[in-house]
């Protein structure tokens, strides 16, 4: 069969590095105006030469966090039509800039594509969307696997991705880009703000086992709810990669039942945290004692939409998430009235994010009087703002373009205490901006080596 | 490890093959009898799982464990008679895109239906618990519930959940069961017969069609009983079907296609691999075992199926010239 195989010729070699020499020096003579100092970039000017404007949406419309897709995709749809329609844009955005008639004149449109929670997959209806449907701005992914493929697209092809939830500290970490974006907060603020009040319900002196998912988010909240954890004087016992999407997690269980650990961490999310959380309860770890302790189980990140799967397990559960519908600012309340209006539904954070990632596009691009994506990304790095989901200022910090505002630690209620269906968790503590802050450079960020890349990408 | 540990794991292991073993039944039975590679037995497990939460919910638990496998009796015998039979004489690979076809529609049905995310399947309440194993001389706090095994070895405690446990006996239960109606009864003979030799059979005045469609309901009904008691375990979602198709297939495959027997041994054979694999990686102390320890914990199944297939091509128990 080693014949079929086909090898690199020497006529083809020198083919195509004529070729990709062309295509290199190209910008720099073919394209008009290139020394202006608007180049084209990406879709730029091409793609707002119009009348209207495309965002692309890529979501998970199937695979495990089809659900949580669904619910970002209400968001973006909610978005494009308070921009098109108008809204109280203040009350998310202060000082947004934005008029309700489109942005900067122009109507937005959308596309929408499955990115089936598979980063190849997502990289190819990301491509497709900025090549074929020349959008100006993309956005979504309920995973940082995702999340991590379309930030590097978004460089290398000058088109401004807006991430959707990711939690991964990788996102705006050692991955970080210029072109990408994170409004959701992440492991290492899960990590600083649970530690001191685990800590304090369950006692300084505990034994923590972790089951941790086996890709980038899983292993950056293992280390972050290690390392704060262990600044609260607990010992970290074990920790066990578990692949992702195993639907029974009992040989890891059963590895923690045969530890003298008293408390089991599940860095899990999604159908991950339904399964190993249901099965802790059914291997009695919400009833065993150990070295003289009530054992407990801890889940750093909450996924409501999922945690509805997992039944009457959640009661008294500890973890955190970036926003909640029950909070008090006016933001939280004009957003959820106007979902539950439209859907009958009130949002999940997954929605918050992605409805308040497309704003803060479209508010960055009003401010800067156009869409050439150099100017808008400036427009976003260390903007401040107040509105939805924070008593004090936000930022969107200029040095790993992550979003600095307050999260929460959250408690599952027990059955009896529900309003309805959707109402699962109670909000123990609002954790203000300030606590979570961070040096980018801090190694579990890829260090001073993590850079975001040029304005202008090459 | 010590023994507590080894116990621990070992149930563990048989728990992993039990839920395999259910699986892989049908799926082997099918095969064995009509020939038939079903991708879709992981989808009918899945139809039952659901069936049972929904039953479960509004009428009890107990009538689940009737009504589920009887159901899927019916859906077994109509896959059947409306889809399955067409393809008897089509080659494996047709058989396998059109079961994998259906497959696919039933997760997607299910995922329309219900959503993609987990339902609650709450355990009723004479299932749920522990069951503790005590050494001999330990004694065990009288505030701790459960049921109370003694267990030389141990030392001073530990348990397991009694569901799993009673998965284990289920399993067992319906392995001996089918076995005993394919040894010992007048069906059996004629559907072991008609596996060796069907147009013999027919020549005799034999309704081999007839008894070949029971035996696919039977199997669909192996899936049921998978189902009811195996869904609160493996939890009910649309891509539980596809999720133990997989390892189920391999179980086959190791076993050898088409034998009940080769399904069992490789069943619990995948299940102690996939257990103590995770037990050593939990006790490795270096780092780079423990990382390779990890690593294999997550491909020890597929692993296994290589070196038995290398090593015996037609599977543990597999006839000569079946699949190899």
């Amino acid at each position: 069969m080693t014949k079929d195989i086909r090898r690199p010729t020497r006529r083809g070699l020198l083919t195509a590095g004529a070729v990709g020499a062309a295509a290199l020096s190209a910008p720099s003579f073919f394209i008009k105006g290139a020394w202006a100092q608007e180049k084209a970039i990406g879709n730029f000017p091409r793609a707002t030469e119009g009348s209207s404007i495309k965002f692309g949406f890529v979501l998970p419309q199937t695979g495990a966090y089809a659900d949580e897709g669904a619910d970002e995709l209400r968001a973006y749809q909610l978005a494009v039509k308070h921009l098109n329609e108008g809204f109280d844009f203040d009350s998310i955005i202060s000082d947004s800039g934005l008029s309700g008639s489109g942005v900067l004149g122009k109507k937005v449109e959308y596309v929408v594509g499955d990115d089936q929670t598979n980063p190849d997959a997502a990289r190819q209806v990301s491509q497709r969307m900025i090549e074929r449907d020349g959008v100006i701005m993309f956005s979504g992914g309920s995973s940082s696997a995702t999340a991590v493929a379309n930030q590097y697209l978004a460089q290398e092809k000058g088109v401004i991705f807006m991430n959707g939830l990711t939690h991964s500290n990788d996102t705006t970490g050692k991955d970080r880009r210029r072109y990408g974006f994170r409004h959701f907060f992440n492991a290492y603020m899960s990590g600083i703000a649970l530690g001191p009040i685990i800590a304090e319900s369950y006692g300084k002196d505990r034994r923590a086992y972790h089951l941790t998912a086996d890709y980038t988010w899983g292993h950056t909240q293992y280390e972050s709810m290690k390392a704060s954890t262990e600044d609260q004087g607990w010992t970290t016992v074990n920790n066990i990669m578990t692949p992702l999407g195993a639907p029974d997690f009992s040989q890891y269980l059963t590895q923690v039942l045969n530890s003298d650990a008293d408390v089991v961490i599940l860095n899990h999310y999604g159908k991950d945290m339904v399964n190993s959380l249901t099965q802790a309860v059914q291997f009695g770890m919400r009833d065993l004692q150990k070295n003289g302790k009530d054992f407990q189980i801890v889940v750093p990140l909450y996924s409501e939409l999922m945690a509805e799967g997992a039944g009457d397990n959640i009661e008294g559960v500890y973890g955190t998430t970036n926003w909640n519908e029950k909070l008090p600012d006016a933001g939280t309340k004009a957003f959820v009235d106007a979902f539950v209006a439209d859907y009958d539904r009130p949002p999940s954070q997954a929605a918050q994010t992605a409805y308040v990632q497309t704003l803060l596009y479209a508010s960055a691009a009003e401010r800067a009087g156009t869409f050439y994506p150099p100017e808008v990304i400036k427009a976003l790095e260390d903007f401040e703002f107040t509105g939805i989901g924070s008593e004090g200022p936000m930022l969107y910090r200029g040095a790993d373009h992550q979003c600095f505002h307050d999260v929460l630690v959250v408690q599952g209620k027990p059955p009896s205490e529900r309003a309805d269906q959707h109402d699962l968790l109670e909000i123990v503590k609002v954790v203000p901006r300030a606590d979570i802050e961070y040096d980018p450079a801090l190694p579990a960020f890829g260090g001073e080596q993590a850079d975001l890349g040029p304005y202008e990408p090459a | 490890m010590e023994f507590n540990a080894f116990f621990l794991n070992f149930l563990t292991g048989l728990q992993l093959g039990a839920i395999y073993a259910l699986i892989a039944l049908g799926l082997t039975l099918i095969f064995g009898t009509l020939g038939v590679v079903n991708f879709a037995h992981g989808a009918l497990y899945m139809i039952a799982a659901y069936a049972a939460v929904l039953i479960s919910r509004s009428m009890g638990f107990t009538y689940a464990i009737f009504i589920v496998p009887a159901l899927l009796f019916l859906v077994g015998l109509l896959m059947e008679r409306g889809l399955i039979r067409w393809f008897y004489d089509r080659p494996h690979t047709d058989q396998i895109l059109v079961t994998f076809g259906l497959a696919i529609v039933i997760e997607e049905a299910l995922k329309w239906i219900f959503g993609a995310n987990n339902i609650p399947f709450a355990l009723p309440s004479w299932g749920s618990g522990q069951v503790l194993f005590y050494g001999l001389g330990a004694t065990v706090p009288e505030a701790i519930p459960g049921l109370r095994i003694p267990m030389p070895g141990i030392e001073g405690f530990t348990f397991f959940p009694f569901w799993r446990l009673l998965l284990i006996g289920v399993s067992a239960i319906v392995v001996l069961g089918l076995f005993v109606l394919l040894q010992f009864t007048r069906f059996g003979l004629v559907v072991r017969a008609g596996m060796r030799d069907p147009q013999m059979v027919s020549h005799l005045g034999i309704n081999v069609t007839q008894k070949f469609a029971i035996v696919f309901g039977l199997a669909a009904a192996i899936a049921g009983v998978a189902g009811v008691f195996g869904g609160p375990v493996t939890q009910v979602s649309p891509t539980v079907g596809l999720a133990y198709l997989v390892p189920s297939f391999l179980v086959v495959v190791i076993g050898g296609m088409g034998s009940l027997l080769g399904a069992l041994v490789a069943a619990v054979l995948l299940g102690m691999a996939s257990a103590f694999t995770t037990g050593f990686a939990a006790l490795a102390v270096d780092p780079f075992m423990k990382g390779f320890l990890t690593a294999l914990q997550q491909i020890v199944v597929y692993l296994v199926a290589v070196v038995v297939l290398l090593v015996r091509p037609r599977g543990l128990f597999g006839k000569k010239g079946v699949f190899e």
